[in-house]
């Protein structure tokens, strides 16, 4: 009995021993990443090489024979931020990791989404654009989550991964009348012009559809699900990640990403 | 209270140290947590099952082999029932039943088998890779799992034997190799049909004396416009007229062949230099210049893409609507199409790229529209030919 208090210590001890351990390789691991080195020292080539998919507007895309697009502007931003020049590397979307396992690139920004994955190999930066679904409805009737349907009339793209998500909820609600269409546009068409209450539709085609319309029609969008873009670089590269992932806060934090994000979309 | 605190855990540390017993408690007791897995789900096979199938040509291709779970299996095979296909094609590894010479283990097979048997559904098997005992002369740098010597021809003959009397009455097709006329397919070797025409001679007499029953399916041929000499491939036409010429008509019951729309309209005209779903009225033109009339085709495999960063993928209301019209092309136009198998019902993983917008089911089983646009069609359920509304107008 006497020795109760000693084993209670005891295992304090053992968890403090523990606690210290993983503190301590937590701050081994920070101390490796602060180093601090310049951009120009991290990536050797004197340029940050990125690997771009160009077939997929508005993000990349190729405009008399010159690359444009978001990613391209993101690319050069961030080039800006790090002092470094850049080089677009234009290859297919299958090549795209490829290329950056075999050092044929540095980085890659390319629309991708979060892979959980490849997280063996790959780091993703936070993001920068959610190309989820969204709810567009209009202002004296906003719908702002699935669950809000019961008795409204819902618009989407026949056979999309819309379509499976109002199918979804059809089995967990109240009842709601689908209206399918060929094409996203049409189903935003369908609110707009008073033939549904809401168009449940991705991210990008919505904002591509509201910019044709930003004068006349205040529709209200918000989002339903996520599919999250990132930039990826090398898991063994650290602290490129690091780098990147911090150019890229800058210009979330100071406007520029939503500037160049409201260039095109 | 320093000096306190610092004597207690010395006192600590040697009461640890003198009953080093809870230490070795503490580690026993880790390890045996550590051996802890969670307990396989129990499958039971239940009553046997029916398709309703007023469709029969609906077929599906399944991805069964790789999957850990056996109830995976089995839901899977439950969906391709509901869906109203009577038929899957799957493919069946060498390596998995033979993994050396003189050894044979047929669990991973038989419990497809087991359960495609229990739901009512035919079963084509796809035979090929090669165990690497089978395939030991070859440097390995350059070997790969295609890779079948002519040595070995002998071997797989053997193992078709093997497979043909085991799953008789059950697995009644066997579809022998994949798309020989690329050359990843053929191991990374300049394709070869006459190889291709040994290799079927090498198992033909084998596999129906082990089953009477059996339909030897040949080709399975990849749509590809690879020209003669190419270091890629061959183009299936060209390729199964060399087939043909090698004698091969005498050694096989039917063709099986795989054409995709890409693009296109299931209707699009079918030309030499174009790959599209009626690519496969060429090959039957080339059957019926050197063949029996009666031999039939399998569409082993087919279907459109609807991912948004594939050059050769459609819109997903295009998919859709083009699978269907496939579908009804080959009942009105193919009577010598017996079954046409979309690629692919599910896989046991995500790709995470374009060949996931291929399936109809999501890996953790959720029916994407096209599945539920195909069971219409197979069960008759169809209640309007209009899959979407017309364009809101101004």
């Amino acid at each position: 009995m006497a020795a109760r208090p000693n084993r209670i210590a005891a295992i304090v001890l053992v968890g403090l021993v523990a606690l210290g351990i993983i503190i301590a390789g937590h701050q081994i691991r920070n101390s490796r990443l602060s180093k601090t080195t310049s951009p120009a020292e991290l990536f050797a080539n004197g340029e940050i090489r990125i690997g771009v998919d160009a077939s997929f507007p508005p993000f990349a895309f190729v405009n008399d024979d010159e690359l444009v697009g978001i990613d391209i502007d993101l690319g050069r931003a961030i080039g800006e931020a790090l002092g470094m020049p850049v080089r677009f590397v234009n290859m297919g979307f299958d090549g795209l990791y490829d290329s950056l396992k075999a050092n044929q690139v540095d980085i890659l920004i390319s629309a991708l989404l979060v892979d959980p994955l490849r997280q063996d190999n790959v780091l993703y930066t936070r993001s920068y654009f959610d190309a989820g679904l969204v709810l567009v409805s209009n202002p004296d009737n906003v719908i702002e989550d699935m669950g809000e349907l019961s008795g409204h009339v819902l618009a989407y793209e026949f056979g999309s991964s819309a379509d499976s998500e109002a199918r979804r909820w059809l089995r967990r609600i109240h009842p709601f009348e689908i209206h399918p269409y060929e094409r996203p546009e049409y189903a935003m068409d369908a609110v707009r012009l008073g033939q549904a209450d809401a168009a449940l539709v991705d991210a990008i085609s919505a904002r591509l559809y509201l910019r044709e319309y930003n004068d006349t029609w205040d529709a209200q969008i918000h989002y339903v699900t996520e599919s999250i873009f990132a930039i990826a670089t090398r898991r063994d590269r650290p602290d490129q990640w690091r780098v990147v992932n911090r150019a890229l806060q800058t210009l979330f934090e100071d406007g520029r990403l939503d500037t160049i994000l409201n260039r095109w979309l | 209270m320093l000096k306190k605190s610092t004597i207690s855990l010395q006192k600590s540390a040697i009461y640890l140290i003198k009953n080093w017993r809870w230490l070795l408690r503490f580690y026993v007791a880790w390890w045996l947590l550590s051996l802890i897995l969670p307990t396989p789900q129990r499958v039971l096979l239940g009553p046997p099952q029916q398709v309703e199938a007023v469709k029969p040509h609906v077929c599906v291709h399944t991805r069964l082999i790789d999957e850990v779970d056996e109830w995976k299996i089995q839901q899977s095979l439950k969906l391709v029932r509901e869906m109203g296909a009577d038929t899957i094609v799957e493919l069946f590894p060498w390596p998995y039943a033979q993994p050396s010479a003189d050894t044979f283990d047929w669990a991973s097979f038989d419990r497809i088998a087991r359960h495609a048997e229990n739901q009512g559904i035919h079963v084509m098997a796809r035979l090929g890779l090669v165990p690497e005992w089978a395939r030991s002369d070859v440097d390995s740098d350059f070997s790969t799992l295609n890779y079948l010597p002519d040595e070995s021809f002998d071997e797989f003959g053997a193992f078709v034997e093997a497979f043909a009397g085991r799953y008789a009455g059950v697995i009644d097709h066997i579809i022998i190799w994949n798309e020989p006329n690329i050359s990843f397919e053929w191991g990374y070797r300049q394709v070869d049909a006459a190889g291709y025409t040994r290799l079927l001679q090498a198992v033909y007499a084998r596999a129906h004396a082990a089953n009477p029953n059996v339909v030897i399916v040949a080709g399975a041929l990849a749509p590809t416009l690879e020209p003669a000499g190419s270091p890629n491939g061959l183009s299936d036409v060209l390729y199964l007229e060399e087939l043909y010429r090698a004698g091969a008509a005498e050694y096989f019951d039917a063709l099986a062949i795989h054409t995709y729309g890409f693009t296109q309209a299931p209707q699009a005209e079918p030309a030499l230099d174009r790959l599209n779903f009626r690519r496969a009225e060429l090959l039957r033109d080339v059957m019926e210049r050197y063949d029996t009339p009666e031999k039939p085709v399998y569409i082993t495999e087919t279907g459109w893409n609807d991912h948004p960063r594939w050059a050769l993928a459609v819109r997903p209301s295009q998919r859709i609507g083009y699978t269907l019209d496939a579908f009804r092309w080959a009942e009105e136009n193919w009577p010598w199409v017996k079954k046409m198998c979309v690629w692919a019902l599910r896989y046991p993983a995500p790709v995470n790229s374009y060949p996931d917008n291929f399936t109809l089911i999501t890996t953790d089983f959720q029916a994407k529209p096209i599945y539920y646009a195909i069971q219409a069609y197979a069960r008759g359920l169809e209640r309007s030919d209009n899959l979407w509304l017309p364009a809101p107008i101004e």
